[in-house]
Formats: structure tokens, sequence, C-alpha cells
């Protein structure tokens, strides 16, 4: 197809999705693999609905979306499907100018153009939240144009950006020390030639004091919005380390958390969330020569353990994917880890009827499938990371296939 | 001790005492009345502060559908009016919705032309099967159950309950037939309420009983608090209402047909009394004479009302709120449909001081856990949104464009 229309074809059919009333569309904003409680359309509504009538909307656990969502909502733009829409095409164009400029491509186009934006707007772990309204859309595009500005090396947008993604969603703390990293080094492909890192450390430390700045000035604006008090960082940050909402999702902390004695709660909260922090170094330090590639890995250990799951966070990481295609000869089970997909994504909205609406089946049945998922979440991630780290060792010659293989000790 | 200082040492002592007793009795007796004024009972009052219900069939079997009908339409009309599934206490045979000669499996209906499912998926059946028996009968009302008995097999009243029995099934002179097996006599039912009235396990009972003759076993009551009514008098059947011809048996009585027609025109905040269900008995279609005892209740019949015994209401006191500024901005709260409006019935003094007359009757304000901490300031509301939105589109246009 020709690729110079296919770009506004995909463009204008998901402004087209969001302005055509579908039918039974309004039932996704309700669904529990779309959304979660700290990304819900109906409860972005709620919080609206109450701070329009004088009440704290941070008061009874309904509202976790941050104020700035809030402030956004309800002075300039109003909650339309369309501003989604929009937001999908951005993180779309986001993901291009990431694939461009690892590609050294500069302002012109590439041939994989309309396969990253298709990779990003079609995928249906992205598109059917989207289509929820669920806001886990903006999450997405502001990780994407955090990861767009850091690549060009736009040194201050990137930070604001950084901020934004770190002040929506609490999880993505994660991402800062790669973005840092990234900043001062260059998102060109160095896998198969790793290197010691090549950035200056203190100018990242520097940077590092410049998002803070902006941070701040981000808690500060939400502070205002939400009455002057700290009540809105217990409920939006607070739910992510203290769990208080329960509801299903296709994560792994809630069930755990379903039958915890409150004895341990602390404890196993403690645990869950350190888990998440123990991967940054780690992976960091074995990935140095490719900080993109970093970013990647550590998109992917979110959508697996992230507090409060939802479809949308595996999608972001499978449709990075696209943007590494020197790792795809590498890759050891990717039919395994599609089948996985596939059976999860069956499975999880069947064992959710089954046991939330039929009644027949209980809540083992959705945890085996979330189990599912991040069987298939999980390998996703390994196989990323011994790709990543088996083309540097290169291809076996030809003459000497049969003397010598490359195994994993 | 001295012995002559004696005399003195008692006069002192008396003279202790009697301040002692005046000054408890002169601070105890406002603080009493304001108690009692809350708590206690008050003229045209029932006094109660919560409803239980207990509801038996006492009959099994296919043939005898229309019993298992009484009850759960009497089930279902007290569920509707508000009384919870804890305080519900049904005993039941429950062997005609899975009965193999049930056209209709897992339902039971009460009218011919099949409208309206009684059994459906949400019904809470305590005693069911062959734990329907007397024995069980009268430990469920004295409250003698063995240790392992569970809550929900108990009935759990105390001193402010309000209690309505109703039992249904075939009888006769003073006795009751429990599932072909065994009887209970009038005066075995009086007995329990009296144990139940020295254990103080009730405020106020309605029993009612819908069978043969069925005006003779409450002939035997002889505790206070009373009240009783039941479907026809002796030497007089009740009749079944109608069949269905579907399902091929009765599917339910006369009486209880006309009393559940009557209570269908009544909801949660109804404060229809309870002589309008006595006038409104009519023993022409009945077929039976209905029968009303009420010399044991010690409130006129048309002061109590039908909610005080069928519905689950509870009595509610208003305070004003918390912070007077808030009153400004009332918004109606949820309160829930079991709070009756206290200004049906007239405050007395003390209460006055209680009530705030700038509290509205529909409009509460309700101190948000925010409210504690933080006054959620509504002037500032705009201002604060379009300040932080200002603030955050400068920021981001200052860093894309100045930097």
């Amino acid at each position: 197809m020709d690729s110079s229309l296919f770009l506004p074809l995909l463009v204008s059919c998901r402004l087209v999705l969001a302005i055509v009333p579908i039918p039974l569309i309004n039932e996704f904003q309700h669904d529990h693999q779309l959304s979660s409680p700290l990304t819900s359309y109906p409860r972005l509504k709620e919080g609206l609905w109450l701070y329009q009538h004088d009440v704290d909307p941070y008061a009874g656990g309904v509202f976790r979306h941050s104020p700035l969502l809030l402030s956004l909502f309800s002075t300039v733009l109003p909650p339309l499907p369309v501003i989604w829409a929009l937001c999908d095409i951005v993180g779309a164009w986001a993901l291009l100018r990431i694939w461009r400029a690892r590609q050294r491509v500069g302002k012109g186009s590439s041939g994989r153009d309309s396969l990253v934006a298709a990779v990003y707007l079609l995928n249906p772990y992205l598109l059917l939240p989207s289509l929820a309204l669920s806001t886990s859309t903006f999450e997405n595009t502001a990780l994407l144009l955090t990861l767009m500005l850091a690549s060009e090396g736009n040194r201050s947008p990137a930070l604001l950006a950084l901020a934004f993604t770190t002040h929506l969603s609490l999880s993505t703390f994660l991402l800062v020390v790669p973005v840092l990293m990234l900043l001062v080094s260059s998102p060109v492909s160095q896998l198969a030639s790793p290197r010691p890192f090549a950035g200056n450390l203190m100018t990242a430390c520097k940077y590092a004091g410049e998002f803070i700045a902006y941070w701040l000035v981000l808690i500060g604006a939400a502070s205002i919005m939400a009455g002057g008090g700290w009540g809105w960082v217990r409920e939006t940050w607070g739910a992510s380390l203290t769990l208080p909402d329960l509801a299903p999702n296709p994560g792994l902390w809630w069930y755990f958390f379903t039958e915890m004695f409150d004895h341990f709660r602390p404890f196993f909260l403690m645990v869950f969330s350190v888990h998440l922090v123990i991967y940054i170094l780690p992976i960091c330090i074995k990935f140095q020569h490719d900080t993109l590639y970093v970013s990647f890995l550590l998109v992917g250990i979110l959508g697996i353990f992230k507090a409060y799951l939802t479809l949308a966070d595996p999608g972001l990481f499978l449709s990075m994917f696209v943007l590494f295609p020197e790792v795809y000869p590498y890759l050891r089970h990717p039919i395994v880890t599609t089948l996985l997909h596939t059976h999860a994504s069956l499975l999880l909205p069947l064992f959710h009827a089954l046991w939330v609406t039929e009644g027949r089946g209980n809540a083992n049945f959705y945890y085996a499938a979330s189990l599912v998922m991040g069987v298939a979440g999980g390998a996703g991630v390994v196989d990323a990371c011994f790709a990543g780290m088996r083309i540097a060792i290169g291809d076996v010659v030809e003459g000497e296939r049969g003397k010598w293989e490359v195994v994993q000790e | 001790m001295r012995l002559h200082q004696l005399p003195h040492n008692c006069l002192l002592l008396l003279a202790c005492l009697a301040t002692w007793s005046v000054g408890i009795l002169a601070s105890s007796g406002s603080q009493d009345e304001q108690v009692s004024s809350f708590f206690g009972r008050h003229d045209g009052d029932s006094g109660h502060t919560n409803n239980w219900a207990v509801l038996v069939c006492a009959s099994r079997y296919w043939f005898n559908y229309r019993h298992m009908a009484n009850a759960l339409g009497m089930y279902r009309t007290v569920k509707r009016l508000g009384i919870p599934d804890s305080n519900i206490i049904l005993m039941l045979a429950d062997d005609v919705a899975c009965n193999t000669r049930n056209k209709f499996p897992g339902s039971v209906y009460a009218k011919a032309g099949r409208h309206l499912d009684l059994y459906g998926e949400n019904i809470e059946v305590d005693y069911r099967g062959y734990e329907v028996t007397v024995e069980n009968f009268i430990r469920l009302l004295t409250g003698r159950v063995d240790p392992s008995v569970p809550r929900s097999k108990r009935l759990l009243t105390d001193d402010r309950s309000n209690i309505f029995v109703y039992m249904t099934g075939h009888g006769g002179n003073e006795f009751l037939k429990f599932q072909d097996n065994e009887e209970i006599s009038a005066f075995d039912i009086a007995d329990a309420f009296e144990q139940m009235w020295q254990k103080k396990r009730y405020n106020e009972i309605f029993f009612m009983i819908d069978t043969c003759q069925a005006n003779t076993m409450y002939s035997q009551f002889y505790s206070p608090n009373i009240l009783a009514t039941g479907s026809s008098e002796i030497e007089e059947n009740s009749y079944s209402h109608e069949n269905d011809n579907d399902i091929g048996v009765s599917v339910i009585d006369s009486y209880t047909h006309f009393v559940l027609e009557f209570m269908e025109g009544i909801n949660k905040t109804s404060q229809v009394p309870i002589q309008d269900l006595f006038s409104s008995y009519d023993p022409v279609p009945i077929r039976s004479h209905p029968g009303v005892r009420s010399d044991l209740f010690r409130r006129p019949l048309d002061k109590a009302l039908i909610t005080d015994f069928f519905g689950g209401v509870a009595q509610v006191e208003m305070f004003p709120a918390v912070e007077e500024k808030i009153q400004a901005n009332t918004f109606v709260s949820k309160c829930s449909q079991d709070t009756k409006i206290p200004q049906q019935h007239p405050p007395n003094p003390t209460a006055d001081e209680l009530i705030s007359g700038e509290v509205h009757a529909n409009t509460t304000s309700v101190p948000l856990s925010g409210f504690a901490n933080q006054p959620w300031d509504t002037r500032w509301k705009e201002i604060r949104k379009w300040t932080s939105v200002l603030l955050v589109g400068s920021l981001v246009g200052w860093v894309s464009f100045a930097r």
C-alpha cells in the first residue's frame, strides 16, 4: 500500500472512531481490563462533578487522578473522546520520531514510518483502553514524548515531559534514570557493540536537578488545585504504594493483597514496591551502551509488575518492539510470547465475565488468567533482554556452524 | 470514737447522706430527662429500635404449594419494606421450587398468571426442610439454642425489637400442624412469648396466622405488647384463593392474598396505621372471618403504624453541622431510605436544643473527612483551577520557547 497515504488514513480512522458513536462502546469504560481505579473515565467524571459541586474530590477514595487532569478538564478542555484520539495520534507521532532519531534519519521519512505508526495506533492493547477513555493514554503519550524529546536531545522539554510523566503515574519513576542517561548519550542503536557509558554523569546530575525543579512546580500547581493540602498525594501516588482499592485488574498485586492479613500488609507492600525499583540499576548497568533499550526493558517490567495494571501497559511494551528490529533475528521464542499474549487476552475477559457477570466462576479463574498475562509479559521481557545481549556476540559464521554455538550458561 | 460523740457523728453522716442524695437527684434530673427523651418511649411511639421477622411455613409437600407461597410472599413484602435478611428468620420446607412436579423449576408464584417469581435468586431460607420443627421454633423464639447454631439461625432480638411473627400451614382448634409430623399448640406459643417477655426479648410482637380456625391460636396469649390477627374463627376453615392452571395446585391462600394486596400499597415511608389493615378485612372475598386481638397491646391501633412491624425503619435525630459556613452550601446527602423525618413526631422541648432550626427537612450538611483538615473554600475554586492551569501552561510555554 502507498505509504504516503497510509499515515493520513490511520489518523483519520482513529479520529472517526472517536467521533462516530459505536454501539456498546460505553461498556468499555467499566471494563476492568481496559482501565483501573487510577485511570478510569467514570471516576474522572465523578471527580469533575464533585469539584464542580464544592466537594473535595480526594475525600472519598473515588477519584485518584492527578489534580492537573482535574484542572485541565474543568477549565480548558472538556473530557471528550476526540481528545483521546488526538493523544493517540500524538503518541504515534512521538514513536515515529523516536524511530527516526534511532535510525539517524533526521527530518526525512524512513521506509517503515507507516509500520511504526500502525503498530501504535492499531495495537488492540492500546486502542481499546483509548476507546474506553482510560487516562493511561495520556500516561503513555507523555512517556513517548519524553523518550522522543530525550532522543532528539531537547534537554528542557524532555525533562519537563519527564516531570509530567512521573506526575501522572508514580510507577514511571523507574524511567527517570534511563531518560537522564539518554539525554547525555545517543539514541542510536549500540546494541551490537557494547561499550562503557559514553555520557557525562555530572551533566546527568545537573539535569536531574532541573527535572526536580520542574517536578516541584508541577506539585505546587497540583497542590494549589487540590486546595493547598497533601491529601491528593495520598490518594493518587499513595494508591500505587498502599493499594487501597482491590478492584480486579490484569495485574498481579490485587489477588495477593485480597488474602493478605493486615499484619503483613505493610511488609509486602514494601516488598512489591522495592521489587519494581531493583530492576533499574542492573538493567541500566547491563545496557549502558543503549539507554533507549533500557527504557524499553523497564517499560516491559512496568507492564508486568505495576500496581494497577491495565492492558495499556504491556501494550506500550509490545508497541515499542517496533523500534528495535535489529533484535528480531535473535529473539528465541517470539511465537511463544505471541501465543501467550493471545491466550491471556482471550482468557481475561472470559474469566472476568464468568466470575463477575455470571457468577459461575470465582476470583481464582481470573487470577489464573492474569498470571498467564504475567507470564506472557515476562516471556517478552526475558526474550528482549536475551536478544539485546545476544546481538552483541554476533552471528555464528556459516562454516563454523557445526563447530560451536552460542548458549546461555 | 467516744461514746458521747456518737449522736454528733450520726447526725453528720445523715447530713452528708442527705446532701449527697439530693445532689445526685438534682444533677441527674435534667440529664435523665434528656437521655430519656432521646431513648425513651414517647406517647404514640412504639419505642422500638430494630425490626425482626419470623416467617414460618409449617407444611411440606407439593400440594401445600400455597403455604410456601404465603410465607415467601410475606418474606418479599417484609424485605421490600426494609427489614434486612439478617433480621429475617425464614422457616420453610422449601420443597416446591425444585420439586420434580414443578413445571417452572426454581420458581414459586403466588398468583395465577405467574408474573412475579417469589423464589428468585436472592432469598435466604434459614431453616429448611426437616429443620422446621416445633422444637427448633420454640428454641428460636426463646433463644435457648445449642451453642453450635449459627448466628443466621438465631433470633438476636433485644428489648427494643419489634417482631413480626407469621405462621401458615394446616391448623385447627388451638393447634398448628408442623410438617405432617407434629403439632404446636396455642399454649406452647403463649408460653414461648412469655419466656421472651421475661427475658426481655421483644418490645412488641405482631402475630399473624393463616390456617383453619386460626383465631384460636392467639386466644391463649397472656404476655403484654402482643397484637395478634388470624384468618378465621373457630369452627371455620381458611380457604385458598386461586389455582394456576399450569402449576396445577392452589398458589395462595385467601387471607394472605388480601393482606399482601393491601401491603402492596405500603412503602417504606408510609404512615398508614395498622387499624387500616384490619379495617380492610372483608369476610366476603376472604371467605372467612379474620379476627384481631388487641387487648394485650398497649397502644391504640390507629397510632401503631404498619411499618412499625413490617418495615425496617429506624428513627434518626439530625444534629447541626460542624461548621457554620458549610450550611450555606447544603447538598442533599444520601440519606438512607430508612430515615423517618423527625417532624412527624412533635419533638420534646429538650430535644429542640438538639435539633437546630437551621437544618432543613430534606438536606443536611455532612462534614466530610476533608473538612476537618482543610475547609473547602468554594470562593477560591475558580481562581485555584485557573491558577493551576495557567501555571502549568506557562511552564510548558517557557520551556518550549525560551529554552
